[in-house]
Order: structure tokens, then C-alpha cells, then sequence
């Protein structure tokens, strides 16, 4: 794994209008940032990056059985009661989910270390799936990289699939719901709707303000048609506490990602994963916190905090760093694995799940050990070394 | 090649040779409870029989699996299931198909080549279910995600809005990329 400097396309930016990408650069920074790219060899990424986050994921799903069968862990997960039956329900019943995110601390050497999942609403979709992808094709026939240069991208292909394997399970209306006044999250719904389009599903997109109640406790679109179906990209919590929430379990509403997914967004997973496989190569020790003070060597981080805000972290050498942000309630601990820096840069993988299947990956970096949404989104990159030459 | 092979945009771009907002892509869905109904609907005979045939064939795959019959008819209703062998010797009781989905594209207001089928079963209750996703698995999805039924309302339902804005209050200040 290196990070090689690169010219970046001169027509990026009208290819990024083109596509209706109008979040690359975010309040005058850059976001998209295609003056570097991370290089990984085939055997990083198969053996080190998709191989692990395929059993990470199996490992989550078994998790999700045992949770649902236990009031124990719904409480260590703060789950509020009255959505308990509905989530276990949810998944007694497989309700269809779409895609996750699992990030990885990882530099090239030794196990990939799992940070979380981002099993409710992972973003930068688009830009790993499509304009990542839209790169190295560009870079390629501009000769920017080395010939058979290949990326772990197949994530638009493994939505259309996953969306037109779930179809007859969805049910109708269909729509994409998010913040409306995101411009990131707005993009990010309007190319999930694009893919499902393309797997031939009819569906809409709604901003996540305008969804209806009816009298008799049913959600409706602006229509007044009653929602078979909502992807939202909200995390259910917010939806949980917010003053719909209590009609949610019996509207009758199918969400993607469903219910259970409440069980997986949540940092409290961390802790389950470690007590069920303690020591597994991929993952970080972890525990449930107790509000003392924070041990050197150790983060604490809020069940339900997203964009690393609330974190807090204690390094070995006993210096603290800690962003704000909105979150509060139930924290975790976990053992601090720093990211590694590479030209002063400190990137975090972003391995994507569609379906189960782990399919590709986008990289953000940061300039500080915390990844927040200040992090600029570069691409990757797979270069098979020349063989007998040595890299130091 | 561990990327996709190609990977285009349907009404994200606004590059030419792509669908305009005059050739928009719909898909039409009904739920029949005979070919007839199908064909007075839609007018294609052909299409009707062979949604009609697939879904059949797929009922056996695809529906509910009982280890009796009294299970299987305190589901479904009395009369409404029948035994089925899945070819390995294993035998079970499963719901008789009671209608089916045909769901079609459509470019300017005409069916194009092609058709989704579905069987469809109807529960004690008078409700319809289909098979959810991922039956008979495969693909993108393990085995065992989404092989159960999902109940499925034939026509869109209407009701009126009593309020609006009891979601997103959280949204305004942040995003939720994770």
C-alpha cells in the first residue's frame, strides 16, 4: 500500500457536473481529492481487506440472532423498548437489506483493524461507486497509471444486483427519502434510486420532511399515497425518537435498511463481536464503558455517534484528543489502534458490503487521527508490483 | 477484474444517449387472479400465459413449506394447500398459488419485451403475500436472507394526511455519512 501522488484529470470537474456530483467540494474545501491515489496489490486487497470484511459480516448477521433473543443486550444496545419486538420481528422475517460499510484502520501490514460498521446510512457511495470508478477508467486511457491497473470497485454492479434480486420484496410505492436540505445526502439517494432504476424498479424520491401521517397511523408520500416501502437515509434512531417514531412499528412501512439494522449501526456491536470472538485478528478489544476516566491506550465513543463526532481518544504516550459533535447517552471503549500517516495524511478504508457481498472500497483521509466529515475522499487503486523488484 | 464492468447513470447524467425526460422508463405491476383477468387488463394474451406458467413453476420453489397440512391450512385456510415433493424425497405442504404478479417496463405508454412473474398466496386472513426477496438465493445475497413471504398491497392505498415534519428535525445540523 502506497499513497502516489498523481496529476489529477484537468476535466474533473465538468465530468463531476456532468454526473450531477455537486458535493466534490464542500463550504470552499476539497472533498473529492484526486491529487494522490492509494495503490494496494491484489493480495492486500483480496486477502487483507474483502476476505476479512466478507467474515466480519457473517459474524455481525450471527450477532444480530443472538441480540434479538435477548433483552440483556437489546438494554447494553440502548434500543428503546416499545421498537424491541419490531426490530427482532424485522428480522425473523429477513426484512431485505441493501449495503454497509465496515472501516478499517489498515496500512498495508498485519490485520486489517476493524474502527465500526456503518450499517444504517453509510455515505460516500456515490464517490466510491461511480466516480472513484469513473477515474481509473479516465486515468487509465490518459495513461496515468500503470497499464492492467484494476480497483476493488464493483459496488454499482452489486447494487443493480442486489436491488433486482430484492425487488419482489419491495413493496410499493418505493421511495428515497433523505435530509432535504443535504446536498451530499440528496446525491447519495438520488444514485441509489439510479441504480434501482436500472434493476427496473419503479420508485420516487421524497425528502424525509414531507413524509405524512395519516389518521389511522399510516405514512404517506406528498401524493397522499400511502409508502410501501422507505429507503431512508436517516439513522432509525433519529427516527426512533422523533414524534413519528412511536407509529413506526405499526404502519405497516417496510424500511431499507430495515429495523434490525438499528442492532448493527450501533458501536454496541463492537463490544458483542469482541466478547464472542475475543482476539479475532480483525478486531479491536472493546468493552461497554463505565464513565471513569479513560485509560492510556484506550477511545471512547458514543453508541450512535456518526462522522467521528463525540470521540474521544487516549494515546499511549497519555496525550488526549477529542472532537465535539451532537451526540451523547451510552459509550464504548475501545483499545486505540492510531491510523498509520502516510505523507502526513492518516487514511481510514471504507470496505463496502452490498447484499453479503464485500465489493469494494473508497478511502477518506484526514489530517488528524480522528476521520471526520472534514475528510477528503481519494481514490485507489490496484497495481500489481513488477515482479523481482523490491519495494523497501 | 475486481471492478464493474461498466457503470452508466440513467437520470443522474445529463451526458446525451441516455434517457430523456420524454422516454422515461416506468414499470406497470398488477396482481391477477386468472389469466383472463390479466389479458382484460392488459390486452397481451402471450405475456398473461407465460407470466401465468412461470409463476406456477416458481409456487412449488418458492412458497411457504409446512411439515403438515393442518399447519400449512391454519395459515392459509381450509382446502387451500396441497403436498409437494421438492425432488430430493423430501415431501411438505405448501399454499396452492391463488394469483400472480406480472410486472413489465414501460417506454411511452407501451409494454416493452419482457416480464417479471411471481406467484401469489393468499393468507386465512384474505391477505396477499408473495415470496420475499432472495428465494432460491444465489447472487448477492447468502442463502437464507429474505427467503419468507411479504405481505403485498395489490393497489396503492390512499389516506389522508393528517400532519407532516414528524421526521427530520435531527437532520438540520449535521450529516450522516458514519
Amino acid at each position: 500500500m502506497r499513497r502516489v501522488a498523481c496529476a489529477a484529470r484537468p476535466d474533473w470537474r465538468a465530468k463531476a457536473a456532468e454526473c450531477g456530483f455537486g458535493f466534490h467540494t464542500i463550504d470552499d474545501a476539497p472533498y473529492w481529492d484526486e491529487s494522490a491515489y492509494y495503490a494496494f496489490s491484489l493480495r492486500q486487497i483480496e486477502q487483507d481487506i474483502e476476505a476479512p470484511s466478507e467474515e466480519l459480516h457473517a459474524m455481525a448477521l450471527d450477532m444480530v440472532e443472538r441480540i434479538v433473543g435477548s433483552e440483556r443486550h437489546m438494554q447494553q444496545l440502548a434500543i428503546p423498548e416499545p421498537y424491541r419486538d419490531w426490530i427482532a420481528q424485522s428480522w425473523r422475517r429477513r426484512d431485505p437489506h441493501l449495503y454497509g460499510r465496515l472501516d478499517f484502520a489498515y496500512d498495508g501490514s498485519g490485520p486489517a483493524k476493524l474502527y465500526e460498521l456503518n450499517y444504517d446510512t453509510p455515505t460516500s457511495l456515490f464517490e466510491a461507486a461511480f466516480f472513484q470508478w469513473q477515474w481509473l477508467e479516465d486515468q487509465l486511457a490518459r495513461g496515468q497509471l500503470p497499464a492492467g491497473s484494476d480497483q476493488f470497485n464493483s459496488i454499482q454492479e452489486s447494487l443493480v444486483e442486489a436491488f433486482g434480486t430484492i425487488a419482489r420484496g419491495i413493496a410499493r410505492p418505493f421511495h428515497f427519502a433523505a435530509v432535504r436540505d443535504s446536498a451530499a445526502d440528496q446525491g447519495t439517494v438520488a444514485y441509489l434510486r439510479d441504480c434501482a432504476l436500472q434493476a427496473g424498479i419503479d420508485c420516487g424520491l421524497l425528502a424525509i420532511e414531507d413524509i405524512g401521517l395519516s389518521e389511522d397511523g399510516r405514512f404517506t408520500d406528498l401524493d397522499d399515497q400511502v409508502i410501501g416501502c422507505l429507503f431512508k437515509l436517516y439513522p432509525l434512531e433519529d427516527l426512533f425518537r422523533e414524534s413519528f417514531g412511536a407509529y413506526l412499528p405499526r404502519a405497516g412501512m417496510q424500511l431499507i435498511e430495515p429495523p434490525w439494522k438499528a442492532l448493527l449501526s450501533n458501536k454496541g456491536i463492537l463490544p458483542l463481536l469482541w466478547e464472542a470472538h475475543p482476539g479475532h485478528p480483525n478486531l479491536l478489544p472493546a468493552a461497554f464503558d463505565d464513565g471513569g476516566e479513560l485509560p492510556r491506550g484506550w477511545v471512547r465513543k458514543p453508541l450512535h455517534s456518526r462522522e467521528g463526532a463525540n470521540v474521544a481518544m487516549r494515546l499511549d504516550d497519555g496525550r488526549t484528543l477529542a472532537t465535539s459533535g451532537p451526540y451523547d447517552g451510552p459509550c464504548i471503549r475501545q483499545a486505540c489502534h492510531p491510523l498509520s500517516a502516510f505523507d502526513g495524511h492518516h487514511p481510514l478504508l471504507g470496505s463496502w458490503v452490498v447484499g453479503d457481498r464485500a465489493c469494494g472500497l473508497g478511502i477518506r483521509e484526514d489530517s488528524t487521527l480522528i476521520t471526520q466529515d472534514s475528510a477528503r475522499f481519494v481514490p485507489h487503486a490496484i497495481v500489481e508490483e513488477a515482479r523481482g523488484v523490491l519495494i523497501a | 477484474m475486481k471492478r464493474s464492468k461498466t457503470a452508466a447513470l440513467l437520470l443522474m447524467s445529463t451526458a446525451p444517449l441516455l434517457l430523456t425526460a420524454c422516454d422515461r422508463n416506468e414499470s406497470r405491476e398488477g396482481l391477477y387472479t386468472s389469466v383472463e383477468a390479466c389479458v382484460a387488463q392488459t390486452n397481451d394474451r402471450d405475456t398473461c400465459q407465460q407470466a401465468f406458467a412461470k409463476a406456477e413453476q416458481d409456487a412449488v420453489a418458492t412458497a411457504p413449506r409446512f411439515a403438515s397440512r393442518e399447519a400449512c391450512e391454519a395459515n392459509y385456510g381450509k382446502e387451500q394447500c396441497a403436498e409437494r415433493n421438492d425432488g430430493a424425497n423430501h415431501s411438505f405442504f405448501g399454499p396452492l398459488m391463488t394469483g400472480f404478479f406480472l410486472s413489465q417496463m414501460m417506454r411511452n405508454g407501451a409494454a416493452m419485451n419482457g416480464f417479471n412473474s411471481a406467484p401469489a398466496f393468499r393468507d386465512s386472513n384474505g391477505g396477499w403475500q408473495r415470496p420475499a426477496a432472495g428465494a432460491g438465493a444465489g447472487g448477492v445475497y447468502r442463502g437464507g436472507a429474505g427467503t419468507g413471504m411479504v405481505p403485498v398491497n395489490a393497489t396503492p392505498n390512499r389516506a389522508v394526511t393528517v400532519s407532516r415534519s414528524g421526521f427530520g428535525r435531527s437532520g438540520s445540523s449535521r450529516s450522516f455519512g458514519g
